[in-house]
């Protein structure tokens, strides 16, 4: 690596493998590192950066303002559980140092230095523990968390803590099927795409572990992009096009989100990980090849795929400030 | 397939003919979690392959229990299964689950006759363990009760037990027409006993969605015929040998070929077809592009030779 | 797009006929349109000599409580059928699954779907109105424009409504 660039960057997932970008059933193994022109990211599950504290911040305020981005539908408490303690053992092993997961009968302990938390609760017991177990799972990780049921022949949504999403609603996406789920998306379900998703994942055997990669932009370094408060952060994509080009360059991100699918063992369910990366384009154009790359991808990406991300009013804009400037 | 290499820590006749066992690791630690119902693929010797149902909790567990009916004519390992004891090791598949209890249901009944009992226990125990609603009824020979106490300690009156045919009829056709409607009914024993049990239902207005029967899925691909890859653009030829994927042994001879999830889904391993007549194990392509292309992380050839586009 | 792969359902719009596996049934209709058919599959279930509860038409809130009782107190058996307007096939199937029906258990005829139930994701209000999706209908709590978006909840019976002016300017075109 012969670049020096910031640690966001040395650890941010560049999606793109060539040119141009359409839609895949794009899976593959957890846990492999990918190298990129800048770094690598994803030897681990769990990925806590320099904005973890601060990430975690902005989610107990989110979570206070609008209790409906926790979810979880009554038969989901064993699986609620599972995921908690899949989570907890999995940071204590990644960061011994920090945080432990201490064990005597049903009673654990939990402890993370990073963030000072020593927490006492008991296993099943769902008001132990702050916001349940999903509820304290969430202010444990950057990363917004769904967990999907598997009966009648399909995974079901049935709960979640998600503050981070991009464009769309936990609180009525939860209960519906993985393929309504999807149903706003273009393309997917013409091209077999998600559907093979679902199959694959419903094979997934206790304890396997796969990832995959989706991307968005988002006009300035705002995780909450959620439907209910669209009000708020839609404006800015058209306030945006208004902008001259450093501006332009300084508020518009590539948004980037790693999805990790763990099928948990004691319960079943599948834990579906979204960790939500944000990189301005002018921190980006440090990396010439990623400036390049990007640049090219929006520049040729469908209109359907464009309009349903959301970047029809400034892409093109976005790409000229890449390739051409 | 991953497989765990276990000793054997307990081996104990729990009724006649019925032997259980358990499995733990050398270091005594946490083995995989995995739901109630699953099972495990245990390697019987002689190349025998069998899969038995887990009767532990499947939170944590530091160990795999299971029970083994000894059939008289010897086929199938139960007889080597039978003869192992405390401190042999033995290799055992991952857990694998197809008949996990369905988290909606308003409640459980489960039916077993005889060995069936197995994923039963591991039912009930989940059940009562989350405060499930559940109704257990088993049926099996005279004097071979396995785990009648530790069900009854657990289940109560949930449990009707019998030996007779008569009575399992009679509290099979009651149950049946009683349940409230978000039921599932789940059923293991031999063949006549889930046949009876599944034309009951249906003829009581059960639909299918509503049944679930105990059925075992190969453990993994199997590892399929030896085939040779030809290679049109440079004429060389591959051998791609049994339990090698197409896409290993072109790697192997130097062909890279993009991949990533190399389980048929991704699409990325895709290779053109000139000649010769796919083994389509993947879940990529579409019924009209079977002819043409391969998806080489996990299909071969049902013809010696492939000709692909390479 | 095309609708055919959200999940906008798309359910039978002439009669699929009686499902015979059933023990017992149950029979609801919503407006004019729906009710000879309805009346056909009550006289085909009494023919079979099979028990079943009806109704035909009446005040939907007061159909749809009793057929949450009527679901809580049903045996393994039971088959639903539902016949009217979408959005009060919607809600009737909502209150079926959500006491343990399975699609499998439940027949469906839509005589209509000139009307839909839309959630505000902004405000939580859900309003009635007769509007298509794509189209824009008033949100009864907030006020705000909403788009009637081509997403739909079964569990909640309801489209998801969004507004639909927030990435323009005051007197832009939407
Ligand atoms: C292999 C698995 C999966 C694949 C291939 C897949 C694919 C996709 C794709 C291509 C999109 C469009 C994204 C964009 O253009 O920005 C999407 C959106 C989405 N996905 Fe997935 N996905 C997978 C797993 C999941 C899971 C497990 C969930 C959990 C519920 C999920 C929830 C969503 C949601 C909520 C959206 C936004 C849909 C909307 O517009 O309302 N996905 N997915
Ligand atoms: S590598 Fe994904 S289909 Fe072969």
């Amino acid at each position: 690596m012969t670049l020096s660039v910031s640690p966001r960057l040395a650890t941010f997932p560049f999606p793109f493998r060539a040119d141009s970008y359409r839609y895949s059933t794009n899976v593959e193994p957890a846990r492999v590192p990918v190298e990129t022109e800048a770094g690598s990211w994803g030897a681990g599950i769990l990925h806590l950066d320099d904005d973890y504290a601060a990430e975690l911040a902005e989610r107990r305020r989110i979570l206070a303002a609008d209790p409906s981005r926790l979810q979880v539908l009554p038969h989901m408490r064993p699986a609620a559980w599972d995921a908690l303690l899949t989570v907890l053992r999995e940071l204590h092993a990644q960061h011994p140092g920090s945080m432990s997961l201490e064990q005597d009968g049903p009673t654990f302990v939990w402890r993370n230095s990073l963030l000072g938390v020593e927490q006492r609760f008991t296993e099943g017991a769902d008001d132990s523990l702050p916001g349940g177990p999903l509820g304290f799972l969430g202010s444990q990780i950057q990363d917004d968390v769904v967990l999907l049921d598997q009966r009648e022949g399909s995974l079901w949504a049935d709960a979640g803590v998600v503050t981070f999403a991009a464009d769309w609603s936990l609180g009525f996406d939860v209960g519906m099927r993985f393929l309504e789920v999807h149903g706003p998306v273009p393309r997917i379900h013409e091209e077999g795409i998600i559907s093979r998703a679902e199959r694959f994942l419903m094979r997934l055997q206790p304890g396997e572990e796969c990832r995959r990669t989706n991307w968005s932009m988002s006009v300035d370094r705002r995780l909450d992009q959620s439907t209910e408060v669209y009000p708020e952060w839609g404006p800015d994509r058209r306030a945006i096009v208004d902008a001259g080009p450093a501006e332009l360059a300084r508020r518009l991100h590539l948004r980037v989100e790693v999805q990790h699918l763990i099928r948990l063992g004691a319960s079943g369910a599948i834990m579906f990980l979204i960790r939500t990366y944000l990189v301005a384009l002018d921190e980006l154009a440090s990396v010439p090849a990623w400036r390049e790359r990007l640049g090219r991808v929006l520049a040729e990406l469908p209109e359907d795929m464009a309009d349903y991300k959301g970047l029809v009013r400034y892409r093109d804009a976005a790409a000229h400030w890449l390739l051409d400037t | 397939m991953t497989t765990l290499a276990l000793v054997v820590g307990h081996s104990e006749e729990i009724a006649p003919g019925i032997r259980e066992l358990s499995f733990s690791r050398t270091d005594g630690g946490v083995l995989p979690a995995h739901p109630a119902g699953s099972h495990v693929v245990v390697d019987c010797g002689e190349g025998r392959r069998n899969a038995y149902s887990l009767t532990n909790p499947g939170a944590d567990p530091r160990e795999y229990r299971i029970a083994v009916l000894h059939k008289s004519d010897g086929a199938g390992g139960s007889g080597h299964m039978h003869s192992l004891r405390v401190g042999d090791t033995v290799t055992v598949s991952r857990p694998r689950s197809a008949f996990a209890p369905v988290s909606t249901a308003r409640r459980h009944l489960l039916v077993a006759g005889g060995i069936g009992i197995t994923p039963m226990l591991a039912h009930a125990r989940d059940a009562v363990r989350w405060g499930r609603d559940v109704d257990l009824i088993y049926v099996h020979r005279p004097g071979s009760e396995a785990f009648s106490d530790e069900l009854a300690a657990l289940l109560g009156d949930r449990l009707a037990e019998t030996t007779d045919e008569d009575e399992f009829g009679r509290l099979l056709d009651k149950a049946l027409t009683g349940q409230p409607i978000g039921t599932h009914l789940y059923v293991c024993g031999p063949g006549p006993l889930l046949d009876r049990v599944l034309a009951d239902a249906a003829a009581a207005g059960w639909p299918p969605e509503r049944l679930h029967l105990e059925r075992f899925v190969p453990a993994a691909l199997d590892p399929g015929r030896e085939f040779v890859a030809r290679l049109a653009r440079s004429g060389r030829d591959v051998r791609v040998p049994s339990g090698r994927s197409l896409l290993d042994a072109l790697h192997e001879a130097g062909v890279a070929v993009p991949n990533m999830c190399r389980q048929g889904v991704c699409g990325e391993c895709k290779v053109p077809v000139l000649a010769g007549t796919p083994l389509h194990r993947d879940e990529f392509l579409a019924d009209d592009e079977r002819g043409a292309a391969v998806m080489c992380c996990v299909s071969r050839s049902k013809t010696e030779t492939l000709e692909i586009d390479l | 797009m095309g609708s055919a792969h959200t999940s906008v359902p798309r359910w039978p719009t002439s009669d699929p006929g009686l499902d015979r596996t059933g023990r017992s049934y149950a029979i609801l209709s919503f407006g004019p349109d729906a009710r000879p058919t309805a009346e056909g599959w009550h006289r085909q279930v009494v023919e079979l000599g099979r028990p079943v509860w009806a109704r035909h038409g009446g005040s939907a809130d007061e159909v749809l409580a009793e057929l949450a009782e009527r679901v809580e107190a049903a045996r393994v058996g039971w088959r639903l059928m539902l016949a009217g307007p979408q959005a009060d096939v919607l809600a009737a199937r909502a209150v079926a699954t959500s006491g343990g029906l399975l699609d499998a258990e439940i027949t469906l005829l839509v005589t209509d779907d000139r009307h839909r139930r839309v959630w505000c994701s902004h405000c939580d209000t859900t309003t009635l109105a007769e509007v298509a999706t794509g189209d824009v209908t008033g949100c009864s709590g907030c006020g705000r424009s909403l788009l009637v978006h081509h997403h739909v909840s079964r569990r909640n019976a309801a489209y998801l409504g969004f507004m639909v002016d927030a990435e323009t300017i005051d007197g832009e075109a939407v």
